[in-house]
Formats: C-alpha cells, sequence, structure tokens
C-alpha cells in the first residue's frame, strides 16, 4: 500500500490548514483512487501551500510563483496518461497567475486544480490577498491592513469559475478533510479542467478570520434545499450541480454571509462545460 | 555576362510585392539560381508599405548588392521610406508604374509600365499588376520563354501563375515595348533547382528533425512564422501544438512538457523574451532541458518590430535573477538555423540545460534560395540521459556525477519518483539552505557545460590563417561582413571569426584572440553587447575597434568597407 508520504517534514505552523489538505490528498485522495505515485504529477507555485508536493511521494516540481497552471498543463499535455495536479495558493493562482486561469479553463485541459484559500499571503507575513474579504470602513478588520486607498475589493474564486464556465467547480474546506478528499477525488476522475477552492485556516494570520467563515459554512447536497444566508429573500432551490445559472446564485453570495461547499457544478460534457 | 543581378520591388501593401518578390524567386530557383531576397515592411497589415530586394547569383549564395540593378516600383511614396534598403544609380534600370515626384532623378534606363492598366485589359482587374510585373522581369532576365509555362507547371509554389497566366505573358510582351534587351545573367550551371525558405521555416522544420514534440509560443513579430509552420506539421504527427495566453506560460507549457519526458520548445521575440525568464531561471535551477528561439527585432520596449538588431545578447546571456546558467547559440545564415536548432535540443538534452538560440529578423525572415544538401544532411540527435531500468534503488534525480550530468527520469517512469524545486535543493531535491549545498548546486549546474567550451565546430573562422588582423562578429551582421571582406579582396588579409556557439564561450575564440594584434569587432546593436561580453571573457588585443550601431536597417558591404579599412590597415 502506498503511503504517499515523503520523510520530509513540513515547514508549516503547528495547527495549518495545510496540513488538511496533504492529509485529504495523501491518506484518503489518492489511496482511495489507487492511482500508482509513479503515474501522479503534482505541480505547485510558491507560497505555504505551495510547499506541498515535497511532502508527497508522487512525481513533484515546486515551480514558480503563479506558474504551477501552464506548467501542469504542458505536462499533461505532453503526457495524457499522467494524472496531474496543480496546487497553489490564492494569492499564487488568484494574483500572480490569475491570467493563466481563464485560459485554462476554456481549454479544459484534463488537470484538478486545487486553491487552497486562507484568504492571506502568509508566507511573507500578512498581507492582503485578492481574496481577502473586504470590510466597510468601521466593521471590524479581521486581517491585517487595508489598501489605501481601498481599490482592492475581493476577487471572489467561486464567482471567477462559474463565471469562466470551469467544467468542474467545487469548494471544500481543510477542516473536513474527508468531504475535501471527496472532492478531490470527483475533481481528479472529471474528465476536464477541475477547480476546487480549499478554505483554509492560517493559524497564524486569519484564524479568526476563517471561523467567521467556518460559522456561516453548509454543505450542498444534490437534490436538497440549499442553505442561503439569513439576509437573503429567495427561496431555496434544490441543489443541482448540473446546472450552470444556480452555481453562478451560489456564487453570488458573500463569503461571510454563506459559505457553500460541495461540487457546485460539474459539467456533463467532457469538453465543455454545460 | 553577369554572375549576380539585384532586384527590388516596392509597393503600397495590397500591390502584392511579396508576391512578386517570392514568385521571382521561385522561378530564378527553379532555373538554379541562389538568392536570398530580404524583405521590409511596416507596421500595417494592409496599406502600409512594402519592400523586397532580390539578390540573385548564377554560381554561389550571396547577399544582394547594396544598389539595386533592377528596381520595379508601384508607388514612390512608399519607395521614400525605403530608399535606404533600395538606393539605385545611374546604372539601374527602373520600371515605375507612376510618375516621380519632385526630388527624385530617375537614371537614364527608366521606363514607365502601365502595369495595372495592362493587368486590367488581360485579367479583368488591375490585381494582376504584380504577375504583369513578374511576366516582364522574367522575360528581362532570359528566363527562356519556352520554358515559361513549364516552369510554372512544375512547381507548387508557382500554382498561383497558372491562374494568371495572361498577365504574366502579357507582362513578358512589355519588353518589346521597352527599348531594353534581355539583361545579360548567366546562366546557372548546372541547373540544380534551389529550395527556398527562410531562417524560420529551417528553425521550425530542424525543430521537428530533432524530435520536438510540443511546441508552445504567442504571435510575435518576426516570429510568428515558425509557431505557423509548427501549428501546421505538429498536429499531422500528433505532436502537440498549443498557442499559449502570454509568454509565460507558453515558457511555462514546454517546460513542464520536458520535465514529463517530452522534446519541447517555444520561439518569440524580444518583448516574449523578457517573459520567458522566470522560466529559463526554473530550467536553469532544476535542469530541466528547454530549448528557447529568440527571433530578434529591434528594441528595447516594443522597438522596431519589423526590423532587425542584435541587441538581445546580453538577456540571453544574462537575463534574470541568480546565477542561471544557459547555453547560447546564434546562427548566422540560413544553414545555421536548421543546424544549430537541432544542436539547441541536443545540447538542451544531454546537458539537461536552458537552450537559447539567436536568430533575428533578417535571418528569420529573408527568404533564401539555396541548394537543398543542409535539409538532407544526417544529423545525430541526442537523447537525454535516463536512468537505467534497475538503478531504482535510492534514486537521486540530482546524483553528483563525474561530469555533473544527473540521469534523469520521465515523470510516469516506476521506480524513480522524485519531487523538484526551484528552491536550492540537494542531490535528492529537497530543498537545503546551508551554503555548502548551494555551492554544490551551483558547481553541478555550470561545471556540467564547460565540456561545451571545447566545441571548435561551433566556431567558424575564414581568412588567412595566419593573419594577425582579425575580426570578429556574429549573426547575421556576419553575412555582411563576409561580403566586404570579399568586395574588398582582404581574404588573404584577414581572419574572421564567427561563434555560433556564444556561451559558453568556445576555447576556438581565445587562440584566435591571442594571435590576433588587430581587431575589429562588428554588431548591430548600439551598446556594443558583444563586445563586452568578449571582454569579460578573454583578453582583447589593444587595437581593438568596435563597429557597432542601432538596428532598422541590415548592414551592408559599402557600408562596412570604411570601418574595416579603417581597422585593418
Amino acid at each position: 500500500m502506498t503511503t504517499y508520504k515523503t520523510r520530509v517534514r513540513p515547514i508549516w505552523c503547528a495547527g495549518c490548514g495545510n496540513f488538511g489538505v496533504l492529509d485529504a490528498l495523501t491518506r484518503r485522495a489518492l489511496s482511495n483512487l489507487g492511482i500508482p505515485n509513479h503515474r501522479i504529477l503534482i505541480v505547485s507555485g510558491i507560497g505555504c501551500a505551495s510547499r506541498i508536493p515535497g511532502y508527497i511521494d508522487t512525481y513533484g516540481i515546486n515551480s514558480i510563483h503563479g506558474r504551477a497552471i501552464p506548467i501542469a498543463q504542458g505536462a499533461k499535455l505532453a503526457r495524457p496518461d499522467l494524472t496531474v495536479i496543480a496546487i497553489g495558493g490564492d494569492g499564487d493562482f488568484f494574483s500572480a497567475g490569475a491570467g493563466h486561469l481563464p485560459h485554462a479553463v476554456r481549454r479544459n485541459v484534463d488537470i484538478t486544480c486545487i486553491m487552497v484559500n486562507n484568504f492571506v499571503y502568509a508566507l511573507t507575513k500578512g498581507q492582503i490577498s485578492p481574496t481577502t474579504p473586504f470590510l466597510e470602513s468601521g466593521e471590524k478588520v479581521l486581517v491585517g491592513h487595508h489598501t489605501n486607498p481601498p481599490v482592492d475589493p475581493v476577487l471572489d474564486m467561486i464567482a471567477f469559475s462559474v463565471s469562466t464556465q470551469a467544467s468542474f467547480i467545487a469548494q471544500g474546506i481543510a477542516t473536513d478533510p474527508l468531504h475535501l478528499s471527496w472532492l478531490i477525488e470527483e475533481g481528479i476522475k472529471h474528465p476536464g479542467f477541475s477547480f476546487i477552492s480549499v478554505l483554509t485556516p492560517c493559524i497564524t494570520y486569519t484564524a479568526e478570520l476563517f471561523a467567521a467563515i467556518k460559522s456561516v459554512a453548509s454543505y450542498l447536497r444534490e437534490g436538497e434545499l440549499v442553505e442561503l444566508p439569513m439576509s437573503s429573500e429567495e427561496k431555496p432551490w434544490r441543489h443541482n450541480p448540473t446546472d450552470i445559472g444556480l452555481a453562478l446564485r451560489l456564487a453570488q453570495t458573500p463569503v461571510l454571509e454563506k459559505t457553500h461547499l460541495g461540487i457546485l457544478f460539474k459539467g456533463v460534457s467532457p469538453d465543455r462545460a454545460a | 555576362m553577369r554572375k549576380d543581378m539585384t532586384i527590388g520591388a516596392v509597393g503600397a501593401g495590397g500591390d502584392g510585392v511579396m508576391v512578386l518578390g517570392s514568385l521571382l524567386q521561385y522561378l530564378t530557383a527553379s532555373r538554379g539560381y541562389f538568392s536570398q531576397m530580404p524583405r521590409f515592411y511596416g507596421a500595417q497589415i494592409r496599406g502600409g508599405a512594402s519592400a523586397v530586394k532580390l539578390g540573385l547569383n548564377a554560381g554561389t549564395l550571396s547577399l544582394p548588392k547594396d544598389v539595386m540593378d533592377i528596381l520595379v516600383c508601384f508607388n514612390w511614396e512608399k519607395y521614400l521610406e525605403f530608399k535606404q534598403e533600395l538606393p539605385f544609380d545611374e546604372h539601374t534600370i527602373v520600371f515605375y508604374e507612376k510618375d516621380a515626384p519632385k526630388g527624385i532623378t530617375l537614371p537614364a534606363r527608366s521606363f514607365r509600365i502601365p502595369f495595372s492598366e495592362r493587368s486590367e485589359r488581360v485579367t479583368g482587374s488591375p490585381l494582376s499588376k504584380n504577375i504583369v510585373a513578374l511576366g516582364l522581369l522574367a522575360r528581362a532576365l532570359g528566363l527562356a520563354s519556352h520554358r515559361r509555362a513549364e516552369l510554372v507547371r512544375e512547381s507548387e509554389e508557382l500554382t498561383i501563375l497558372s491562374e494568371n497566366l495572361a498577365a504574366f505573358e502579357d507582362g513578358g510582351s512589355l519588353l518589346l515595348e521597352a527599348p531594353l534587351s534581355e539583361l545579360e545573367l548567366v546562366s546557372a550551371m548546372p541547373i540544380i533547382p534551389k529550395v527556398v525558405l527562410h531562417g524560420n521555416e529551417a528553425i521550425a522544420r530542424a525543430a521537428i528533425y530533432a524530435g520536438c514534440q510540443a511546441f508552445f509560443g504567442y504571435p510575435i513579430t518576426p516570429e510568428s512564422e515558425i509557431m505557423e509552420y509548427l501549428a501546421q506539421e505538429l498536429p499531422k504527427k500528433n505532436s502537440v501544438f498549443l498557442q499559449a495566453e502570454d509568454e509565460i506560460a507558453s515558457a511555462g507549457l514546454a517546460l513542464g512538457a520536458s520535465l514529463v519526458g517530452v522534446k519541447a520548445m517555444t520561439a518569440t521575440s524580444g518583448p516574449g523574451f523578457d517573459l520567458m525568464t522566470e522560466m529559463m531561471g526554473l530550467a536553469a535551477a532544476d535542469e530541466i532541458p528547454l530549448v528557447i528561439i529568440d527571433v530578434q527585432r529591434g528594441g528595447p520596449s516594443t522597438g522596431m518590430p519589423s526590423k532587425s538588431e542584435q541587441s538581445d545578447l546580453s538577456h540571453a546571456l544574462y537575463g534574470g535573477h541568480g546565477d542561471a546558467p544557459r547555453v547560447v547559440l546564434a546562427p548566422y545564415d540560413l544553414e545555421g538555423c536548421y543546424r544549430l536548432t537541432i544542436e539547441s535540443f541536443n545540447i538542451a538534452e544531454y546537458y539537461q540545460a536552458l537552450v537559447i538560440l539567436l536568430s533575428d529578423q533578417w535571418l528569420g525572415q529573408t527568404l533564401v534560395a539555396t541548394n537543398d544538401d543542409f535539409l538532407r544532411r544526417n544529423y545525430p540527435i541526442i537523447e537525454r540521459k535516463r536512468p537505467a531500468a534497475d538503478s531504482t534503488n535510492n534514486y537521486l534525480r540530482y546524483q553528483l556525477t563525474p561530469d555533473f550530468i544527473s540521469p534523469m527520469a520521465d515523470v510516469g517512469a516506476e521506480g524513480f519518483v522524485y519531487q523538484t524545486t526551484g528552491l536550492t535543493h540537494n542531490e535528492n531535491g529537497t530543498p537545503s539552505f546551508d551554503v555548502e549545498t548551494s555551492q554544490l548546486f551551483h558547481e553541478k549546474i555550470w561545471r556540467k557545460l564547460l565540456p561545451l567550451t571545447e566545441r571548435d565546430d561551433l566556431c567558424k573562422i575564414f581568412g588567412n590563417p595566419l593573419s594577425t588582423k582579425g575580426i570578429m562578429t556574429w549573426g547575421s551582421s556576419a553575412q555582411a561582413v563576409l561580403a566586404a571582406v570579399k568586395d574588398l579582396g582582404l581574404e588573404d588579409e584577414v581572419r574572421v571569426c564567427i561563434p555560433e556557439l556564444i556561451c559558453p564561450l568556445p576555447d576556438k575564440v581565445k587562440k584566435f584572440l591571442e594571435s590576433t594584434e588587430r581587431l575589429l569587432i562588428v554588431e548591430m546593436n548600439y551598446s556594443g553587447q558583444f563586445h563586452n561580453y568578449l571582454r569579460s571573457q578573454v583578453g582583447l588585443p589593444k587595437k581593438t575597434m568596435v563597429y557597432k550601431r542601432a538596428g532598422g536597417r541590415p548592414f551592408t558591404s559599402l557600408e562596412l568597407s570604411e570601418p574595416l579599412s579603417e581597422a585593418l590597415k
């Protein structure tokens, strides 16, 4: 039985959410899928989460800030028989590397993109990232400092992936590796570009913010009613992950009001999102 | 009888100047003539100025001469934009459509030819005026009339002529109206039909020959012909072709493909080359074979996209942070574009290294008609060293070996799983920040390239081996230097050294300089990048002169004659 873990000790802080992602991958998703470790390539960028290839006993490369997605696509296009996973953080994939995302989506290259979203630049010690929730003045500041003038509102990963019509869109949470591993397995099995956002606590900089997000999180289950924010006047609908229109409605909910966990959208066609 | 002849054509976009030049080149190539045809154009897609300069030679491949023997001018306003590239003198024969404006004094043998009217008369449209002009030139050059129809049938490239035969024949009859007999151009003997291609196509074809199975690019002038050729050809071979979202991605995609064991390449020009810089560092640090073609154009910034310059040398040599080793190759002619692209792959694979091939707009887009022996030759193909199947025990991706080259497992190979990183790493690929590891890591990636300095075959030296007067040049400038040396009759008085391998610098260059007392360095960039590089690598003679200037116009034999005479007298 492959353990998928190397002997390298992670540099992460004790209690870091990245351990949950590592656990979901190594102890669960890859084992459950039974893919031999030499058939897997993990490509990461730069950042706390991007250290992960060194800790997983598959082929791996910890590459350049923002550039995991092009490298991963090149590998997959050249060797379609490999399972290729791109992992990085929110700053990595959504700021420096954001230009590559819509193109990976439209090409629908069969790679699984795991975005470890801790809402902060942690490795460089606490600067805001494009996913840091934007707070009106007067409200409690949950993360670091604001931009002055305040021109830096949040870029929502899920809303982005829905609007560009990624063919598989899911959101998990690092504190539930079991659920997360299921999402990763589904993403790997999905024959096309899979986008999995993972809400992750940064124990050093965003623990309080993460707690606030987690408190409004709820799971999506196919066929069951979706939970909406308390303030919402919409009538709840039954979750249907094949409906991109419904996924868009879910994505429009601010993360601090309601956080949806599960498969938001899964295109039926392997070639294009429905 | 004349052995060579230079023919210029100029007009507005849509006048069909490129087609005229190409067809004349194909016609003459099928009759065995060598030729080079640089093209000059502006930024506009339609309506801009366009010019070609076809240098024909019956016996050998040479540069077009400075001054036209024949000029076809459809538009004098556009001519003025290229008058430096297409000068004429009192001996030039000029065929022109409209009267020349004040300030242009036409030579005695100038003929006003109503190309558009003639085209309209025989085809019903003025659009074939370039074909009328072609017919006239073909007749003037004495391409025997009874053979013309035959030629048209023989060549795929000339199919367009068979649809315009009326215009072509009518153009031929025009010669009778101009008081001008056929020009005395020597027949190419023996008549060996020539292949016609430019450096960009040569590079693309060589990449396929070398085993490139994945190409990623982003459109940019003057590189796009490489990408377009591979877009056609790679899918036929079930190989990967992708137009990336930018040049960061195209280099990253190529690096990813190479990582999993597939030979990969990207190609660009200056501005795109800038964007590739971070991937250059990763390829060097992680020892991932990567071939980058840079077809240089005028810079900095957007510069002059359609003009040639040799100003990316410093970026190729030093671009990027940290001490990132790389190999820099630079062809100076068409054959070199082909051979050195294969060499680029061989070196990248063998040394698991970053290889940058510096071409330029002149080499890339000048159409050359020449013998096709270099395309039919057998070139050795080198594959990267992979671990033996039974060596799975304790496989170390970056194992220190006597030659510093470690077997590289393809991703997917069982038993060789490794993790690598752009962080400074040890033999196992694991990040390590101690100074000893860092020193070893640098030694490994740098010292593995040292054997390349023994590649004497990648440094060409011409001229009198006993001479102590030397010229050093590189890239397409070398063609003009060689032409100037020949035109000035200096072949027995100087030696010309052209390193095709620029980094690491071949020992042969050092030996050349040791026995040189007077040196002239010729390069096409403002600051003298090649001169500065040479100075950093090797002692130069006290009497060293540099002829350098910004790009925009190719060097000619005429331009170089003064600095050559001055520096070497």
